[in-house]
């Protein structure tokens, strides 16, 4: 086996290796290169700056376990956002793994710190099951979808809701989402309420979120980490996705350069043989 | 009756939800009646869901009955959907430990195993793709060359490493980057993907309302 054909077989036992140590490293010697803020992020921080304070803002965990570190960055950094600016939070979730348990978790934990009260200044839903069904019955009427949150207290009894009723008492709609429930916010909500919404999406999602952008129904769009971190920077909570850039750049650096080894193995071994002259 | 009365359901609930995207959903009757269709529909989803329990339970107790291989697998199954599913449904004024906020044992078990079994899982993903994209992503024609080097573009320009990277060559090439790729080529894809998929789901859905599919029955 010449170098190039061993160039282009390397091990995979060696590559998984790399990728442990490309995810340590930055936890070990933190790079912290400057992140540049897209216009679409920008677009979110303007929306939620935008908005008058104390408005009510339904904040959406559509998002599994599995997605935590790309997801619950920008939910982290939303709440951040908008409990600085006293705004009232309805959360919701149409992922029943775990949604109304993160939900719960991060939304208390964040409440805590501004001293915001569960009931009048934020409410958690919860879960209802067929997402398509309870996102155009929330038009109607919250409470004949929703009769008590996520713990079971009627909604009548909590104050907040006392005011909030349907889509028309609702400002501005934050999606996070890492599936298509995220397509249906736009489709449905925003085109037949017309309830102004932004969205943070997973990078595998967020291409497809370019289309929403450009048609004007999304003010702006957190993709993945990266754009969680533009975030974060934004709102001046340098915090988790931050932290976590230095090991998805080390990660992608690794497998553009284990594209390209392969690559110059794959050709270099083939001109070696007088293939493809 | 078997036929007639599921095909005119779905005709008269179809119909109904379609007309009343017109009107009023607070004042007029129509949009009433859909509110009260879209109650019911949440209702039947959770009663799917129930029925969804009794399932996983009738075929995982069997297969333990049975003996037959990986039986112990279903043992941890049941155990687990029923640990995690009764507790959670049972009243918090009974005890501290039931329900599904914070100190339950529901809680305790989702923030302590299922979450980070699930992040974990994921997590992995990473490895396998690494691996994935140094053994398939070859420039074997144009158009995977092509497919690679936008890939290697975006890549770098999702990261601060690499945006660095890139602005040593232009100050604006990560900007041209999000205009011409992810605004331009990969807008207007993705734009005509969205409305063929609507389009799509639209004839699919006339065809369920006027009773030309009825593969929902669980016939052709």
């Amino acid at each position: 086996m010449n170098v190039w054909e061993r160039l282009a077989a390397i091990d995979r036992r060696w590559i998984y290796l790399a990728c442990g140590i490309a995810v340590l490293m930055p936890f070990i010697i933190p790079v912290s290169l400057p992140v540049y803020t897209t216009p679409e992020v920008q677009g979110v921080y303007d929306a939620v700056k935008n908005l008058p304070d104390s408005s009510v803002v339904m904040l959406t965990y559509d998002y599994y376990p599995s997605t935590l570190a790309e997801t619950e960055p920008m939910s982290r950094a939303a709440l951040h956002h908008l409990f600085s600016k006293d705004c009232k939070i309805v959360t919701i979730s149409n992922i029943p793994l775990g949604g109304p348990t993160i939900a719960e978790r991060v939304t208390r934990e964040l409440a805590a710190q501004y001293g915001k009260e569960y009931g009048t200044d934020y409410v958690n839903l919860g879960y209802k099951a067929n997402y398509v069904a309870v996102m155009k019955g929330l038009g109607s009427s919250i409470r004949s979808i929703f009769p008590a949150d996520n713990s079971g207290t009627p909604l009548g009894q909590l104050p907040l809701m006392q005011e909030v009723d349907s889509y028309e008492d609702i400002d501005f709609i934050f999606i996070v989402a890492d599936n298509a429930t995220a397509d249906y916010w736009v489709s449905i909500v925003n085109a037949q309420y017309g309830v102004p919404m932004c969205c943070g999406a997973t990078a595998v999602m967020a291409p497809k979120m370019y289309a929403f952008m450009g048609s004007g129904q999304l003010k702006g769009l957190l993709g993945g980490m990266k754009g969680a971190a533009e975030y974060e920077q934004l709102i001046g909570h340098k915090d988790r996705a931050v932290r976590g850039m230095d090991a998805q750049s080390l990660i992608h650096l690794l497998i553009i350069g284990l594209v390209v080894l392969g690559n110059l193995g794959y050709f270099m071994g083939r001109r070696e043989k007088g293939i493809g002259r | 009756m078997r036929k007639t009365v599921p095909v005119v359901t779905a005709f008269v609930t179809g119909v109904i939800v379609t007309i009343s995207f017109f009107f009023n959903e607070h004042t007029t009757l129509i949009g009433k009646v859909q509110g009260g269709i879209l109650q019911w529909v949440t209702i039947i989803f959770g009663l799917a869901l129930a029925l969804g329990m009794v399932s996983i339970t009738r075929v995982n107790f069997n297969k333990i009955k049975r003996k037959q291989e990986g039986w112990f697998y279903s043992v941890l199954v049941i155990v687990s959907v029923f640990v995690m599913a009764i507790p959670s449904a049972l009243p918090v004024s009974w005890s501290p430990m039931f329900g599904r906020n914070e100190g339950s044992l529901y809680y305790w078990l989702w923030t302590r195993i299922s979450e980070p079994m699930m992040a974990t899982m994921f997590a992995m993903l990473a490895f396998y793709i690494a691996s994935a994209a140094y053994r398939a992503f070859r420039a074997r024609s144009t158009e995977s060359t092509l497919l690679l080097l936008t890939a290697v573009i975006v890549m770098l320009s999702r990261i601060p490493m690499g945006e660095w990277f890139l602005r040593l060559f232009n100050e604006s090439l990560p900007d041209w980057v999000n205009i011409y790729i992810m605004n331009g080529f990969n807008l207007s894809v993705q734009r005509g993907i969205i409305v063929g998929a609507a389009l799509g789901a639209a004839s699919m859905s006339l065809r369920i309302i006027l009773g030309i599919e009825r593969t929902y029955m669980g016939k052709g």
